[in-house]
């Protein structure tokens, strides 16, 4: 798999288009980046987007000796989580935070340092705040601090201005039928729902694939002739006419010795298999193996939605616990990602994988009288990965009493999420161009979430420079 | 810059970009300034070229059919064509027949529905609950909205009232209702046909339509209205009501407080309502709280404990439970709500909305990027909320509002800024291929089209009521150019010619639709049956016009070594177990003769995959 680069990949598929005159798409690949930083790396930042808004006293309350404790009781009992008895959260050593008792997966990979939580986080812009999801959402990935600007993502930016070299096949990912709003504008990335479906097989046979032997060229390589103009449809057509043929060789069903023994197998016993939301589990396990072929994955994006919990959230203490299912799907997913990465026979890849898990805000302290929980303001972080610090909780956490809320009601925001994806960018992907990611953003700290180098942080002017090396 | 740690990379780039240019024969620009242009970067352009001179342009009336239908058909076209002495007559009078639903006869459509045997779908609100919403079994719970979403893909295929069926996708889209939600599922009939498709609401009055949405209980359940009740009010519905069914997005202002003081009504804009109030323009969040009080009582009858009727309103019903409701005064966008107002309240807020300029403003402009693209000119959406807001109270009101976009300009001339969505595309290419095709739920492990049909719809991201969120599918071409939803329509579109009745892999049944019988059909004389006529034939069934490259990648697929004005032979076939294969014959030494069935299938396929075919 590792002959497969982006080059080959334009030598055998793209040259009877750019032949055919379709020369402006392809020189959109090749063109060089405006910036080529120094240390730009090969690492893989996976962004993981909880959909909805993730409760995160909930995955995250305050442990049996926490001063927020208290406060926290009286403001949720039909949500709570317990910290003795039946559902006991999870102790975190070291630490007066607790887990929920459906996260075990996370518990361990705190324990081992690879996991680490960042309280009170969110989004500082735009002001005022706001509380729809939908909003909040494109604020978030678009990375403008407010607004969608030219429909240009953040990690489209960094994409743009990371020093991302020609020769990688695959640089983005974003798993789902819709590319997430943080990739949208990439000519970049690929964006598929599963892996293993990506494929066009539903002509019939005998005219679908080509047949050099008998001088046969099949209707799907016939389809790269008619996606050839300058079209925005256009583009997008050829763009995934090539995307398809990248990934065709792949297997990306699962090992089976009698019905599948060309399938993906996951290392260390690594389960992906999830008792909800199991699609989730099968796009972790499809980036698992595109980052183990070696097609250059730099950024990701993944999404687990269902958070949004007005009603009916559930308590771990009794048998229905819709948020603990949720809980689970993200903790035993994450658990089976970093066990299949960090346990290859090739290598820890978890050295080079930077999992960060957000969502748009969090949920109301006060719980609601449906047994559930209203959109709120701060929520918890989650950064994961071999290079990650981990095993700490990061932040200020304000406390729960109503004069510590944000408008007397939400958990108040003291660290904004680009100073904690900027970290990942400077100090794991070695793009210090982190006010260009995101405009607007300004005085730029490491809180230590992640091993790496400190480059100072930059905007590079897009026309002047562009890293051109001037022969 | 150019630190020597990557001056490798760059110079290596530029080699394969030099050596790339010059053994293509491409025109050598100079790199640098290529480097410089935007979008030469990994990001598109902001903008792009979406319909360039070099674009052919199919005829007026095939662009203007297949933006306010489910695809050109010829059936249509031929329609249309009768109805006056130019295109512009005829598009005026083709408007205001499908404008008035009412007098347009069904009977085809109809039949088929007939025919679905569907159980479900005229039942009441009370008797879905009864039948499917108490039932434990999943099957019987979802057999309801299974059914609306059957019957909707066989109306939208077959209705001749299309664009009302177009303006019922859209309000679909508007009101987004996840169809599977465990306690809406089994109401979403309902829905469907009580708020959503009466002609007064989907092509009629949008007070009323709004009115109806908030009490169905699908509704209810998605935005968790049945729950919302005085002293613990449930926000979720009044949010959504403002954000993504009126005023909109763009007209909200965040966390402001005091969003009534002099200098924030100033910031935040005011006009005068019907009644002489001043209302504010832009809403905040303190607006939501408001309005979801002023909505506190309204639920489902039954959907609460002790679960009982309330009010004596059947189970399954709208009730209004005035214990349940908060009496004291309310403010909502500056307008003061007077204590013990009851299920005023609830009007009241319905009525400032769907009076209100920005939700005039927010709808026009979803309707202009429906029907004209998605850069609609500013002045036009202008014209149809300006329309919409005068026109709020008129039983006509959308229509009306139809009409004005309809016979603009911007409508007749704009072209191809859009493409087709997966389900549409999906659907026009059953029209334009004139497939049989009857889709209906079952239980059983059968393999059909119908599970086949929806389950690649899910694929590709577009399965009719499956979009999880209450703010709808997009509706612009951005977000459905991704690699992931494009590549699974491209693989849909090809399978609907492969695919059987009833077993949707068992060759012994016939085709949904037969490419082979109609190509017979319209050749009669075999002699005639040339790969040029034939793929002529098709182009102008499915796209109306035969633009090129398209034209002669079909032609050159289906004639193989043969000349393009030969007779083909679509008749000899192989019949292995006594099945015709629907084939044609092996023959690897002679393309022209190899399976020369399949290879005819295999040439209309590529016409619906592509761009011409996906493009609105």
């Amino acid at each position: 798999m590792t002959s497969l680069n982006r080059r080959d990949f334009l030598k055998g598929c793209c040259a009877a288009g750019l032949a055919a005159g379709t020369s402006e798409r392809a020189l959109a690949w090749f063109a060089p980046p405006d910036l080529q930083p120094a240390a730009a790396t090969a690492d893989t930042l996976v962004v993981i987007f909880l959909r909805g808004a993730m409760d995160g006293l909930s995955l995250l309350p305050p442990g049996a000796n926490s001063p927020f404790r208290a406060d926290y009781e009286v403001a949720r009992s039909g949500t709570r989580v317990p910290t003795s008895g039946t559902g006991a959260a999870l102790a975190l050593n070291g630490t007066q935070w607790a887990l929920h008792p459906r996260a075990s997966g996370l518990r361990d990979l705190f324990q081992s340092q690879h996991l680490a939580f960042v309280v009170a986080a969110g989004q500082k812009q735009p002001v005022p705040v706001v509380r729809s999801h939908f909003e909040a959402q494109a604020n978030l990935e678009f990375g403008f601090g407010g607004g969608t600007g030219t429909n240009i993502g953040w990690m489209t930016r960094h994409l743009a201005s990371g020093g991302l070299p020609a020769t990688v096949p695959l640089p983005a990912a974003s798993m789902g039928s819709l590319t997430a709003s943080s990739l949208l504008g990439s000519t970049d990335a690929i964006t598929m729902d599963s892996a293993s479906d990506f494929r066009l097989d539903t002509f019939h046979w005998s005219w679908q694939d080509d047949d050099p032997a008998h001088g046969l060229v099949g209707a799907v390589s016939r389809l790269n002739g008619l996606w050839n103009g300058s079209t925005l449809l256009e583009r997008a057509g050829a763009d995934t006419l090539g995307s398809l043929a990248l990934l065709r060789p792949i297997n990306f069903g699962l090992y089976n010795a009698t019905s599948n023994p060309g399938g993906y197998r996951p290392s260390g016993g690594a389960n992906y298999a999830l008792n909800y939301n199991a699609g989730f589990g099968n796009q972790l396990r499809n980036v698992a193996q595109l980052i183990k072929l070696g097609l250059g994955l730099r950024a990701v994006t993944i999404d687990l939605g269902n958070w949004d919990t007005h009603v009916g959230q559930g308590n771990p203490s009794q048998s229905y616990d819709w948020f603990g299912n949720q809980v689970e799907s993200l903790s035993a997913g994450l658990a089976a990602f970093y066990t299949d990465l960090a346990s290859d026979a090739a290598g820890n890849y978890m050295r080079n994988v930077n999992v960060l898990v957000v969502s748009e805000f969090g949920r109301r302290v006060q719980e609601n009288a449906d047994g559930g929980t209203d959109h709120g303001y701060g929520n918890v972080m989650l950064a994961l990965g071999g290079a990650v610090n981990g095993g700490v909780v990061y932040g200020n956490f304000p406390g729960l009493r109503s004069d510590q809320l944000y408008q007397g009601t939400d958990v108040a925001v003291t660290t904004d999420y680009r100073q904690v994806v900027s970290e990942a960018l400077i100090r794991r992907m070695g793009n210090p161009n982190i006010y260009h990611v995101f405009p607007g953003y300004a005085g730029y700290t490491p809180l230590g979430i992640f091993q790496g180098t400190d480059l100072p942080p930059s905007n590079f002017d897009r026309i002047f420079g562009n890293g051109f090396d001037g022969a | 810059m150019a630190a020597p740690a990557n001056a490798a990379f760059v110079a290596s780039r530029r080699r394969l970009f030099t050596a790339l240019a010059a053994s293509t024969g491409a025109p050598l620009t100079d790199p640098a300034l290529a480097m410089r242009r935007p979008g030469r970067d990994g990001m598109r352009e902001a903008e792009l070229p979406t319909s360039p001179q070099a674009l052919t342009f199919p005829p007026s009336a095939v662009r203007w059919l297949t933006r306010t239908t489910f695809g050109f058909s010829t059936a249509e076209h031929a329609a249309f064509l009768a109805l006056g002495a130019n295109d512009d007559a005829r598009w005026l009078a083709w408007l205001t027949r499908q404008l008035d639903p009412a007098a347009i006869a069904d009977t085809a459509c109809d039949a088929r529905l007939a025919g679905a045997g569907f159980t479900t779908l005229g039942k009441s609100a009370n008797q879905l609950w009864t039948d499917h919403h108490a039932s434990s079994n999943y099957y019987t719970r979802m057999l309801p909205v299974s059914e609306s979403e059957c019957a909707t893909l066989i109306r939208q295929t077959y209705s001749q009232r299309q664009l009302y069926e177009v303006m019922v996708d859209f309000w679909h889209d508007h009101f987004s209702v996840f169809g599977w939600d465990y306690d809406g599922g089994p109401m979403f009939p309902a829905f469907d046909r009580d708020a959503i498709r009466p002609y007064g609401h989907a092509l009629g009055n949008f007070r009323a339509m709004l009115e109806a949405v908030g009490k169905s209980a699908s509704m209810m359940y998605m935005l968790d209205l049945y729950a919302n009740e005085a002293g613990h009010p449930n926000e979720n519905y009044a949010r959504e009501l403002l954000e993504l069914h009126t005023l909109g997005a763009e007209n909200y202002a965040g966390i402001v407080p005091n969003p009534d003081s002099w200098a924030n009504m100033q910031a935040l804009g005011h006009f005068t309502a019907w009644d002489g109030e001043e209302q504010r323009l832009r809403y905040v969040d303190d607006d939501v709280y408001e309005a979801a009080r002023a909505l506190t009582g309204w639920t489902v009858s039954g959907a609460n404990w002790p679960y009982t009727p309330v009010n004596g309103a059947p189970l399954g019903d709208f009730a209004y439970d005035d214990t349940r409701h908060d009496q004291l005064t309310k403010h909502v966008l500056a307008r003061y709500f007077a204590a013990y107002q009851r299920q005023a309240d609830g009007l009241l807020l319905f009525d400032m909305l769907a009076q209100h300029p920005g939700t005039a403003r927010f709808v026009a402009g979803k309707l202009c990027r429906r029907f004209v693209g998605d850069n609609a000119p500013a002045a036009l959406v202008q014209d149809a909320a300006e329309l919409f807001q005068q026109q709020w109270q008129a039983p006509d009101q959308i229509a009306q509002v139809l009409r004005l976009i309809l016979q603009s300009d911007a409508f007749k001339t704009n072209w191809g800024t859009k493409m087709k969505r997966p389900a549409l595309a999906a659907v026009s290419a059953l029209r334009a291929t004139g497939a049989d095709f009857t889709p209906v739920p079952d239980n059983t492990s059968t393999y059909t089209p119908t599970k086949e049909f929806v389950g690649r719809l899910q694929a590709a991201g577009h399965r009719l009521f499956y979009w999880p969120a209450p703010n709808g599918y997009p509706d612009d071409q951005v977000a459905w150019s991704s690699t992931g939803t494009l590549g699974m329509t491209l693989k849909l579109l090809p399978r609907l010619l492969e695919m059987h009745q009833v077993e949707s892999y068992n060759n012994a049944n016939p085709f949904l639709t037969d490419i082979q019988a109609q190509t017979l059909a319209a050749f009669p004389d075999p002699a005639g049956r040339s790969a040029a006529a034939i793929i002529g034939y098709w182009c102008d069934r499915i796209l109306g016009y035969r633009p090129e490259p398209l034209h002669t990648a079909a032609i050159d697929l289906l004639r193989q070594n043969a000349a393009a004005s030969a007779p083909l032979d679509l008749v000899s076939d192989d019949s292995p177990n006594g099945q015709p294969a629907r084939t044609g014959k092996w023959n690897l030494n002679n393309l022209s003769q190899h399976y020369t069935i399949a290879r005819l299938r295999t040439a209309v396929a590529l016409i619906l995959c592509s761009p011409e075919f996906l493009r609105r």
